[in-house]
């Protein structure tokens, strides 16, 4: 009884060279979308320009996972260099954005984005 | 076309999911708050979990493979924590959620056997990026000690219009995972008809001095030989299909200054050591400083600008009179130079 339930529940994701089929990638693009909304959610409704930064990093998140997910797919690894690249893009974003939060910041004295809601372009 | 999950159920599920993070947004309500938190989060926990048994149950019915065990608890905790991040009145303990969730995704990694990005996440993203944000977290902010919920900042306990922007981005996953898992089924098939083999050894026949490397560990290699090169590419001459390895012994330089090929033999399957593969951070290595050279190039021009901008932005202007920057920098001077101020 035991020994069937691991063999229902270990079947896929053996060793590397083993091909990823389509129904064991769609669970992973389905956590990698909710990521994103959730992200995207977190962006739209806080406040705090800080988290709004942390939502960006949440979002890249999920779009490195859709990558790595993809590339285990086609056993390729075009995935895994182009999450190193967003690796380099969110340690850029961060340290601009910071610095930003800061510059804005020592203006205003709060953190919340409605202070600069005459910023309008 | 197939769905992998029926579009009704799949609306139902995105539904769910934008009422329980409605819901769980922070608000003012002082009683009901923490109620409405965690309605939306079973609310949301439901939608996942109603998603996971349909995509559990469809890959069932047709016979196809399940993700590992491991990935069910790890997209629980990642989605989990994301949710908790969005909605947590904290910033510090956001941006501790956040570190969860990074650390899920790299057992997903794992899971998706690319070790050196797993890694490399905890490192860069846990160990790295999110200490700076706590850092400006707790430069910027004076938080409330203990439980005191009323003090904390408008800033930080309501959402701003969190019905609307549930609705938008649970139309987005909706709109998403329709048009993904439609097309699921036309993608090539995996692993672009290669053989298990030559995906995971493609790269080995590029990497003639690791091979070298490894036989010459495992005894295999006498003195002078080496795996045999292709003239014109300089590739391994070895076949990972039938297991084959083809060595050559070198002896000096002929008249055209090629490598003077004495004699060759070739390893046969059973001599071929078990521990020559090319494993994930060789195949990585490869891809990237042979496929994409160019963007190690932009990624460095990239990090360079925001480390300027960063410094510009961030640095503070402090005004000086001018007979006090003259004291300073004859006080820099005399540091400088201890000799001839001292004669002075």
């Amino acid at each position: 009884m035991i020994e069937s339930l691991f063999q229902i529940i270990e079947p896929a994701q053996l060793a590397f060279p083993e091909e990823m089929g389509g129904s064991v990638l769609a669970p992973y693009l389905f956590v990698s979308t909710a990521m994103f909304a959730i992200g995207l959610i977190g962006f739209l409704t806080r406040k705090n320009m800080i988290i709004m930064f942390l939502c960006t990093e949440l979002m890249f998140q999920a779009a490195g996972l859709a990558l790595i997910a993809f590339g285990r797919h086609h056993l390729g690894s075009d995935g895994q260099t182009f999450v190193i690249f967003v690796l380099c893009v969110a340690a850029a974003e961060a340290a601009m954005a910071l610095a930003l939060v800061v510059l804005l910041f020592r203006h205003r004295e709060t953190l919340s984005a409605s202070a600069w809601k005459e910023l309008n372009g | 076309m197939e769905q992998i999950i029926d579009p009704i159920a799949l609306y139902t599920i995105c539904g769910l999911g934008a009422a329980g993070i409605a819901l769980a947004l922070p608000r003012r309500e002082q009683d009901g708050a923490r109620t409405l938190t965690i309605v939306g989060g079973l609310l949301l926990a439901a939608s996942f979990g109603l998603a996971a048994l349909l995509l559990g149950l469809k890959a069932g019915d047709s016979g196809e493979a399940l993700p590992n065990f491991f990935f069910y608890p790890f997209a629980a905790i990642g989605l989990g924590a994301a949710l908790r991040m969005i909605t947590h009145n904290r910033p510090v303990y956001s941006a501790l959620y956040f570190i969860m969730t990074i650390i899920a995704s790299c057992g997903m990694y794992l899971l998706l056997s690319a070790e050196f990005m797993a890694f490399a996440l905890v490192i860069i993203y846990a160990g790295a990026i999110l200490i700076t944000y706590l850092f400006v977290i707790m430069l910027a902010t004076q938080a409330p000690t203990g439980e005191q919920d009323e003090m904390l900042d408008e800033v930080d306990a309501v959402a701003r219009e969190p019905y609307l922007a549930s609705a938008i981005g649970f139309v987005l996953v909706g709109l998403l995972t329709a048009a993904m898992f439609r097309g699921i089924g036309d993608l090539p098939a995996p692993g672009n008809g290669m053989t298990q083999a030559q995906a995971q050894n493609q790269v080995l026949e590029n990497l003639p001095k690791k091979i070298d490397k490894e036989l010459a560990r495992q005894d295999l290699l006498p003195e002078g030989w080496r795996v045999m090169r292709d003239h014109e590419t300089g590739k391994a001459v070895i076949d990972v299909d039938a297991r084959t390895i083809t060595l050559e012994l070198i002896d000096g330089k002929d008249s055209h200054g090629d490598p003077n090929i004495v004699a060759t033999r070739v390893l046969t399957s059973e001599e071929w050591p078990e521990s020559l593969s090319a494993n994930n951070l060789d195949r990585l290595g490869y891809n990237l400083l042979n496929d994409h050279p160019m963007m190690i190039e932009i990624a460095g021009i990239i990090l360079l600008m925001a480390m300027l901008g960063a410094t510009v932005l961030a640095r503070k202007h402090v005004e000086l009179e001018e007979d006090l920057k003259a004291a300073q920098a004859r006080k820099l001077g005399t540091m400088f130079e201890p000799n001839e101020g001292g004669r002075a």
